[in-house]
């Protein structure tokens, strides 16, 4: 929309979230959805962030507390189980890793260059009790 | 359909509240949210009555400000329904904010402004004040000078606004108690006649459209606002004029009843011309005539549509006239006046350009007298003698003390 | 009436289809969006909402970008509660006149606005649609404090929390008078169902929000949002901040339903001291040196006291 010129908005500078007709949005999930670029779900924030969640499968547990606490819906969820981390969508907050009660942890927070299979391969072991 | 009709004579007797109220009837209003002010508040009790009569279903929301009033109404417009409610003074200024929030998100409110004074000092009598905070709030704005228009104009208003080339809120004013509260002869519509003239509500970008999610009232900054700012005005410039004349016609042939963008009144071959609105309009007419009868070849302007503002109507109409003046119902605190000004734009580039003056009169519903103008017009004939404005160019009419003039 | 959403347990939440995007604007670690999640998860009904202007209007919005799955409309920052109470009327209306473009669904109606929006500015406009009786749920995101204009005090920030409008400094100790105590305001409109939630006790949240949509009526939600960036800590602690602010008693879980019956909804295993929640923030850290430590201690007894008179209003049953 860069060049857009001012005859060619919608009137009242009005924003349509999905392209043509929608039924049950409540039941459809996102890759399902026909969104239009004025979605925010088209945009990108990855480059807000400067360290960023790894996900661990091997020690997660679908216990959902990232996926409830994440302020940006970026825990992809499906079928009750953790899957990954929207990384388009995700600003590094850090709140799932905080919220993860696995030990070790499941999600960790890694500088936002570092290959996801170095994070992996030097993932901690179990912690003792404090 | 769970209401019933109203059976009227060809001619009811009533003031300019009650006829705004009866064409709000027959438009079938789906809400009205709205707060009651001296001297508009009888247009809303009488739809809420209509309501509890059963001549009209819809929703009535009695909120508790008038910005309440404007913010239920841009509410419920966006979820996509016919909207109206009145307001006058103090509670028009409290609105304003939301004036330019409905006309921004393009909603087609229609907003009954019987014309009253602003505080301070208090006032409940009717001038312009009010209409001029309003103006360049993206608003159409349409003048109604006696409650037949007030009730004709309502039409116009929901005929134009609702069109979907259009899509802008619209005003239509009249003045406080000299015609919101005087009974005359106003000829009506049919029910059926009425509906069919506004049409259903044509639901354009609703949020109760549960297929269509839409987001309304968005962010801009430097990056888009100039665009959509001027989107709204080239369709204020462009599109709306050509809708409200197409209005007006489609009006004539239904009642017989002719409206003008700009009412000309004796001006073809007018020397002296005022320029006005409101009862004024009418006033200045009788006097235009009996000047003539004196050998002054006076003429009326009356702006019928005030915003868009018909500047090349205007210009066409004053072209030919020798000696102008602007009435001024609104205290220009420390500028010429807003229709010395427009008027002023109007004439400028023309190769033969007009004396101008212009006058500040009736200010908390000080009365307009024939006295009044029959000097104004004594004075205009008096400068095109001479062949220049013989008096100071901005005069107040009516005040008393020492005589008040400037520039 | 429409079916309730059936939420047993968290994995089952998790199936829930956001109707809120990301890349929208907030700050990370913002608990606004974890709580607008939570509300609009709650139910599986299409949705009218608003946002008075604050921050999550501001950065939900923005132009080209709208983060909203359902229809949105902010008009300014005092009127987002009226804003959905004239689309609630026209409803109405719309339904008695059989107008309705898909007349088989049970919309809910929502306005979200921060403390500013909400106890201050916006006061009167929820007053009035509270009094009214609208079908709506008005949403507070308490930040107490107005973050999107960068800080100021508003009548939701508690006694010395630093504002930029009322610094702490050397003859300051920041903000001097107490919260307003808006769920009783509201509930003494005597609507069916006033809240105080908290988004990680998302199954109260849920519960309460369910219960909100199943009324008749006004429903006022005040739900605490800590803001990282006002009350100054890491954004990765929102949910621990989160935690203290309920379990210290500072923000008591309740409900108040009729304008008269007070349940208290969360009483917390081991109570945590004040202090430790004033202590995990910023915006109290002068609170700690010598002069006003007294303060710390005065905070304790005025939650204590709050906590008692609602345990006595709960076991009074009036």
């Amino acid at each position: 929309m860069a060049n857009t010129g001012w005859d060619e908005f919608e009137i009242g500078a009005m924003l349509r979230t999905f392209e043509g007709s929608v039924d049950n949005i409540a039941g459809t999930l996102q890759e399902d959805r026909n969104y239009t670029q004025n979605s925010s779900f088209s945009a990108n924030v990855s480059d807000w962030r400067i360290i960023k969640p790894v996900f661990n499968k091997d020690y997660c547990i679908d216990c959902q507390f990232c996926w409830i606490y994440c302020p940006d819906i970026s825990i992809i969820a499906r079928d009750k189980k953790m899957v990954g981390v929207d990384m388009d969508h995700c600003k590094g907050c850090g709140i799932c890793v905080e919220v993860c009660p696995t030990n070790p942890k499941s999600l960790l927070m890694f500088d936002e260059h570092i290959d996801e299979e170095v994070a992996l391969a030097g993932w901690p072991t179990k912690e003792g009790k404090k | 359909m769970a209401f019933d009709k109203m059976e009227l004579r060809d001619i009811e007797v009533w003031d300019g509240n009650f006829a705004a109220a009866q064409a709000l009837r027959q438009c079938q209003i789906d809400v009205v949210a709205a707060y009651p002010i001296t001297p508009s508040t009888p247009i809303v009790e009488g739809y809420a009555k209509f309501l509890a009569d059963g001549y009209v279903e819809g929703e009535f929301v009695m909120v508790e400000s008038e910005h309440a009033a404007m913010s239920g109404c841009i509410g419920a417009s966006a979820a996509g329904g016919r909207v109206a409610t009145a307001t006058s003074s103090q509670g028009y200024a409290l609105m304003v904010e939301t004036l330019y929030q409905a006309s921004g998100m393009r909603l087609p409110i229609i907003l009954n402004v019987v014309n009253r004074a602003l505080a301070s000092p208090l006032n409940v009598n009717g001038d312009h004040s009010d209409m001029y905070l309003g103006r360049d709030s993206g608003w159409i704005q349409l003048n109604a000078y006696c409650p037949q228009d007030a009730y004709d104009l309502n039409f116009i208003a929901f005929k134009v606004a609702e069109n979907h080339e259009v899509r802008l809120p619209c005003m239509v004013h009249q003045d406080g108690f000299m015609t919101s509260h005087t009974a005359q002869g106003v000829k009506t519509l049919t029910d059926d006649a009425a509906y069919g003239f506004v049409g259903d509500f044509k639901a354009m970008n609703d949020m109760l459209d549960f297929e269509h999610p839409v987001t309304h009232g968005v962010q801009t900054e430097e990056d888009w606002h100039f665009e959509h700012k001027a989107r709204q005005h080239s369709d204020l410039m462009t599109k709306v004029m050509p809708k409200i004349q197409d209005a007006f016609d489609a009006f004539e042939k239904l009642s017989g009843r002719k409206y003008n963008i700009v009412e000309k009144y004796d001006i073809d071959d007018a020397d002296v011309c005022v320029v006005c609105m409101g009862t004024s309009v009418e006033t200045a007419r009788e006097v235009a005539t009996e000047m003539r009868a004196k050998g002054i070849k006076a003429g009326v302007v009356g702006l019928r549509v005030i915003r868009p503002f018909p500047f090349f109507e205007i210009q066409e109409a004053l072209k030919g006239v020798k000696a102008i003046a602007t009435l001024d119902r609104s205290s220009p605190n420390g500028a010429p006046g807003m229709l010395f000004n427009e008027v002023a734009g109007c004439l400028f580039n023309l190769d033969k350009r007009p004396l101008l003056s212009g006058k500040i009169y009736g200010l908390g519903g000080r009365d307009l007298t024939k006295k009044h103008l029959v000097d104004l017009y004594t004075e205009l004939q008096a400068n095109v003698d001479a062949g220049k404005v013989t008096t100071q160019l901005q005069q107040f009419i009516g005040v008393r003390g020492p005589k008040l003039s400037f520039l | 009436m429409s079916e309730m959403k059936n939420i047993k347990n968290l994995k089952e939440f998790s199936t829930s289809a956001d109707r809120f995007e990301g890349a929208n604007l907030l700050c990370p670690g913002c608990a606004h969006s974890i709580i607008v999640r939570e509300v609009l998860n709650a139910t599986n009904d299409d949705l009218v909402l608003s946002a008075s202007t604050g921050c999550l209007e501001v950065c939900t919005a923005v132009y080209p970008y709208t983060s909203w799955d359902a229809s949105w409309i902010h008009i300014g920052f005092e009127n987002g509660s009226t804003a959905v109470a004239g689309a609630e009327a026209m409803y109405k209306a719309l339904k008695t006149k059989g107008r309705l473009k898909q007349p088989d669904r049970n919309p809910k109606f929502v306005s979200f606005a921060g403390d500013g929006a909400s106890y201050d500015i916006g006061f009167q406009w929820i007053s009035g649609c509270m009094e009214r009786g609208h079908n709506i749920m008005h949403v507070v995101l308490d930040n107490e404090v107005y973050a999107n204009t960068g800080g100021q005090r508003s009548s939701s920030t508690p006694i010395g929390s630093s504002t930029t409008t009322a610094p702490s400094g050397r003859k300051s100790y920041g903000e001097k008078k107490n919260k307003k105590d808006m769920v009783s305001i509201m509930a003494s409109h005597h609507i069916p169902y006033s809240a105080q939630v908290a988004p990680n006790k998302w199954k109260d949240m849920v519960k309460k929000i369910q219960y909100g949509f199943s009324v008749d009526g006004p429903v006022f939600i005040n739900a605490v949002s800590p803001c990282t960036t006002e009350w100054k800590f890491d954004p990765k602690d929102t949910m621990l901040l989160t935690d203290l602010a309920t379990d210290s008693l500072v923000f008591p879980l309740y409900e108040i339903i009729d304008g008269h019956e007070l349940n208290i909804t969360y009483r917390p295993k081991n109570v945590v001291p004040v202090e430790e929640y004033l202590a995990a923030q910023g915006r109290f850290k002068h609170l700690f040196k010598d002069e006003y430590k007294y303060l710390i201690t005065e905070w304790q007894e005025r939650v204590d006291a709050k906590w008692a008179m609602l345990q006595r209003r709960e076991e009074a049953r009036v």
